[in-house]
């Protein structure tokens, strides 16, 4: 079990684990033990975030841990105000981004691969098969370029190859949005880890394409710009 | 970062670039895929059916130049070796000689990957047509 309190390096007295200030003598507390950025945010583990909200609690917190107002400040608490900006701005980027944040609860909820052996393992093979076939697609057409063909001959054969490559980014977004629903459905009732498993390894293996289909667009884009 | 020269060599000069056969019952077949940078590496191994020994070797990789030069290096040492000599060729074997940095040391993960993977499929075919010989003398 992660603790639940921390001892304030002021007062000695207990302060739950995500406060910021301790409630004894109002103190910032140092940054030792902690939970994740969700909760320093005062956050559940939702996909679903309310960018607005978000915003709001950064700036507030943000504005009470700033650096300024501890100018004067003994050197512990300086301290602690500069790791919980740095901490707090750390969070703020992770879970601004949708991808960053799904990327984020899955190392949290130790559902992400530890070793890139075990990373690549998990790339379903007729994927793989999809996207070597694309990438080959698309070195023939610079081939053929190379070999002096004109635009308007590749462009359209460009154009074709990138149809499905959208077809699946669009597919890979919608699911991607249909799995964060889903948690969070499964978190508002308070589901059992058990129960929240099999979405978690969902998201898992949809994020596994992402790169691979930001590659394939990138590449079409670059042969469609020259 | 800088590539070492090895890595550029590879790199501007791929050794074994193409593909064999994939039906042929000699030829293995390994198609590995590193999720965290998009990059995917097909190797290919001929074994000679006689010898034991890997004849020949190909790959065709699309991802960053520490990928391509690993695989390329790859092809070169797996010629000649017999199929167990190949399962002993290590990650760090490809990193040292290439003096990969550690942010590419996937790259050479990927490539005993894709060595595995080609020597396991070539395995699947060689019992696939084992199979109904070793069988005969039961019946």
């Amino acid at each position: 079990m992660p603790p639940t309190i921390q001892a304030c390096r002021e007062c000695g007295g207990g302060a739950p684990i995500d406060a910021h200030f301790c409630p004894q003598c109002s103190k910032i507390l140092s940054l030792g033990q902690h939970g994740d950025y969700f909760a320093f945010l005062g956050l559940p583990r939702r996909l679903m975030l309310d960018a607005a909200d978000l915003e709001q609690r950064f700036r507030m917190l943000s504005r009470q841990f700033h650096p300024d107002f501890f100018y004067n400040a003994a050197p512990a608490e300086r301290r602690a105000s500069l790791e919980r900006s740095s901490y707090l701005n750390d969070a703020y980027r992770t879970l601004k981004q949708p991808v960053s944040r799904i990327e984020y609860l899955l190392q949290l909820e130790g559902a992400a691969a530890r070793t890139p052996q075990e990373q690549s393992r998990q790339v379903p093979p007729a994927l793989l098969e999809e996207v070597f076939a694309l990438n080959e697609e698309l070195d023939e057409i610079r081939g053929q370029r190379a070999a002096g063909a004109a635009a308007r001959v590749l462009a359209p054969r460009l154009e074709r190859a990138r149809q499905p490559i959208e077809r699946r980014r669009d597919e890979h977004e919608r699911q991607l949005a249909a799995l964060s629903a889903e948690w969070d459905a499964l978190l508002d009732r308070a589901a059992a880890p058990a129960a929240r498993r099999p979405v978690l390894d969902a998201l898992r293996e949809c994020m596994l394409e992402r790169n691979y289909i930001r590659n394939l667009l990138a590449g079409i884009e670059r042969e469609l710009g020259d | 970062m800088a590539y070492s020269s090895k890595v550029i060599d590879h790199y501007e000069n791929p050794r074994n670039v193409g593909s064999l056969p994939k039906d042929d019952a000699h030829v293995g077949t390994g198609l590995v895929g590193a999720p965290e940078c998009g990059d995917v590496m097909k190797l290919q191994v001929k074994v000679n059916p006689e010898t034991g020994v890997i004849d020949d070797a190909k790959f065709k990789t699309f991802g960053c130049g520490s990928a391509i030069a690993s695989s390329s290096l790859a092809t070169e040492w797996l010629k000649g070796k017999t199929v167990e000599q190949a399962l002993a060729i290590k990650n760090t074997d490809i990193v040292s000689e290439l003096s990969l940095p550690p942010v590419k040391i996937h790259c050479s993960v990927l490539a005993e990957d894709a060595i595995k993977a080609a020597i396991a499929d070539y395995r699947k075919k060689q019992q696939a047509a084992e199979a109904p010989a070793a069988a005969q003398p039961m019946i």
